[in-house]
């Protein structure tokens, strides 16, 4: 029987691990997002509102929230198909505080001062989406389709030439990625029971790419290795008081000069095999 | 660090209500306590004062004999203002730690993640500065916030605001990313002003800025160009602070009047000239036998402690963790409480219900009583802060139905 402060951090790792897997997939074309605290905040906010007004189970709610969100990544991606790098960046950032403002100014939805009243999930309902949505990414990356994905990413012209539809894959992989971390909203939102619009700010779109950045963004393993270290590093660092967060900054700094590819990749993997 | 006999002596004065009932009752024992601070992140020097104040708080109890015999430990952790942390942390409090009740978490938003953990866990968890109105009332009955709700404080302070700065006319600026801001700036406050009849010059259209903003010279140009006789800022200290300094540099020097989060020393520093007034439940300077040995006490601590500033003074906050500790304290003697291992299911439930009913507990600055809705019943001051200090102008009580101070 473990403690519910592990169980807690457990739930959070499985919650960060989807919204991780978002910005994961949109990197297979290429793409780098800082807006998916934004589709993550539609997940949450939708799923809250279905399953608190409308009592339609938190599942299926959940599962609303996806293609909420999914529908939104799929029109953010239409203007972001003529953007790269840090053009796109930009433009996913501005559009995660332009969503954000949107829920601060909702009153439907308590505006600043957030919303509550979702039944909260148990641990194993949330790795019950968790472990599925993984295993499923982890398909994917065994399949054509990402090797489809990856072309886009290592050069778009190329991809084309090759007969490849570079429009619907990139779109493809913002709609998916879009989902997924609305899935990660809707988990969020019925484990702490409360959100609010400070909760979906560029902090998180920024922990969601560094948990890619940091787990290593090859294999899916990557980044949930990554969310769960950036979970739990701060937890582990608290013997040093009030000094942790500055130790943890020290410390991704340093594993990103030991690791640039990230912590995890399929060298590694292949090398701890028997 | 060495404890002053005057120190040791402020202990039960501060702390028990009454005599124990029998010193060594609990001999041998210990109480443990838990405490949630944002030892890091934007609040930091917010939750570093509290940690000392706790540690003071420890300490004294400790070397005046504990409580009734029993040593009084309190495991202090870090939720870096962050709710996610904050509601994991009382989870660990709750089981791993197995502490009686907590003191914290600080922010609202922390709380309104953290008090359904502690009702879940069955655990007292009594906030130290949360004041968005509702959050403890929405997590009864185990949410407890030793703060008075902002509108119950401005019912007071507003008419002496306008009456004594003759304001006819005011302009609103709040922070758009925090909450109690948000709350207290664009819907507290225009209603309360209504109330008062003091006209608002920029209803419909009121100033915002974002926390962590460091340029609102447009903001403050657009509203020195209303021209209004005061200003409302809703805001804690640290984004205040730059709404002031710019006041200031534009020469804007019009009374500002906002929520609790204002009382700081930086306030203070930031346009000595600009009066600014709030209120508070306890601020350095306070006069009273009491409150001044818990002063006198804390701002040598404060100061000599590592990354706080020199000049720093114990707030408001301080204050109530060291009576939120004391409430407890006062739970342990008279509720009945056998602190045992085996009964600490019924010893939270028992503290628990001391609070709700709390009785003849003196604060700092008078009785504390706990409404239905979780919030304090207690004695704040209107007061006003310039030339570098806090003055008390208005003392009032946040009375609620029969409950007064």
């Amino acid at each position: 029987m473990i403690s519910s402060y592990v169980a807690g951090l457990l739930a959070e790792i499985g919650i960060a691990s989807i919204a991780a897997l978002s910005v994961h997939v949109i990197l297979a074309v290429g793409q780098l997002s800082l807006g998916n605290a934004a589709f993550m905040a539609c997940g949450a906010y939708t799923a809250s509102v279905l399953t608190v007004e409308h009592g339609v189970p938190v599942p299926l709610a959940i599962a609303v929230g996806a293609v909420v969100s999914g529908v939104l990544g799929l029109v953010v991606g239409f203007p972001a198909l003529r953007l790269r790098g840090i053009y796109l960046a930009m433009a996913t950032l501005g559009f995660g505080e332009m969503t954000r403002s949107f829920f601060l100014s909702l009153d439907a939805t308590g505006g600043a001062a957030g919303y509550s009243g979702m039944q909260r999930l148990s641990l194993g309902a949330i790795w019950a989406w968790a472990l599925p949505l993984l295993v499923l990414v982890l398909l994917a990356e065994r399949s054509r389709l990402w090797l489809a994905l990856n072309a886009v990413r290592d050069d778009e012209t190329a991809a084309r030439l090759l007969g490849l539809n570079t429009v619907a894959l990139k779109l493809g992989a913002f709609t998916v990625g879009a989902a997924l971390a609305g899935i990660a909203g809707g988990l969020f939102a019925h484990w702490h029971i409360f959100i609010e619009p400070g909760a979906f700010n560029l902090d998180r779109s920024i922990e969601m790419v560094l948990a890619v950045v940091l787990g290593g963004s090859t294999i899916a393993l990557g980044p949930v290795f990554g969310a769960a270290a950036l979970a739990l590093a701060p937890e582990a660092l608290r013997f040093i008081a009030d000094w942790r967060l500055a130790a943890f900054g020290a410390l991704l700094i340093v594993i990103l000069l030991l690791r640039p590819q990230g912590i995890i990749d399929r060298r590694l993997l292949r090398a701890l095999k028997p | 660090m060495t404890v002053s006999r005057r120190s040791l002596l402020a202990t039960p004065a501060l702390l028990l209500a009454r005599p124990a009932v029998s010193q060594a009752r609990f001999a041998g024992m210990e109480v443990k306590l838990g405490a949630i601070v944002p030892s890091s992140g934007p609040f930091a020097e917010w939750g570093r004062t509290n940690t000392v104040a706790l540690r003071m708080v420890e300490e004294q109890v400790n070397a005046g004999g504990g409580i009734g015999g029993a040593r009084l430990s309190i495991a202090i952790y870090d939720d870096a203002a962050r709710p996610a942390q904050a509601a994991n942390l009382v989870r660990k409090l709750a089981d791993d730690d197995k502490v009686l009740a907590i003191a914290g978490p600080l922010t609202s938003s922390a709380c309104e993640v953290a008090f359904p953990v502690a009702n879940q866990a069955k655990l007292v968890a009594c906030s130290q500065a949360s004041s968005k109105p509702g959050t403890a009332a929405a997590n009864r009955p185990w949410a407890f916030r030793n703060t008075i709700d902002e509108a119950v404080l401005l019912k007071t302070s507003l008419p002496w605001f306008k009456r004594s700065y003759s304001v006819e006319t005011i302009a609103i600026i709040y922070d758009a990313k925090d909450a109690n801001s948000v709350a207290l700036g664009s819907r507290i406050m225009p209603e309360m002003l209504k109330e008062n009849g003091i006209r608002l010059l920029n209803e419909g259209s009121l100033a915002t800025f974002n926390t962590g903003d460091i340029d609102v010279s447009a903001q403050v140009t657009a509203l020195k160009a209303l021209n209004p006789t005061a200003l409302v800022v809703a805001a804690d200290y640290s984004q205040a602070v730059t709404v002031l300094r710019e006041m200031r540099r534009q020469g804007f020097i019009k009374p500002v009047i906002g929520g609790t989060p204002l009382i700081s020393s930086a306030i203070l520093r930031a346009a000595p000239e600009i009066p600014v007034v709030s209120c508070a439940t306890y601020y350095a300077g306070q006069q009273g036998e009491k409150v001044q040995r818990f002063t006198n006490a804390l701002q040598p601590r404060l100061r000599a402690t590592a990354g706080l500033p020199p000049t720093i003074e114990p707030s408001m906050y301080d204050a109530h963790m060291a009576e939120i500790v004391g409430m407890y304290t006062d739970a342990v003697l008279r509720g009945g409480l056998t602190l045992k291992p085996a009964d600490l299911e019924s010893d939270r439930e028992k503290l628990r219900a001391h609070l709700e009913k709390l009785s003849g507990y003196e604060g700092l600055s008078g009785p504390i009583h706990f409404a239905e809705t979780g919030d304090a019943v207690k004695v704040f001051f209107t007061v006003v802060g310039q030339n570098g200090s806090w003055t008390e102008k208005v003392r009032g009580c946040s009375t609620h139905g029969s409950l007064t101070c």
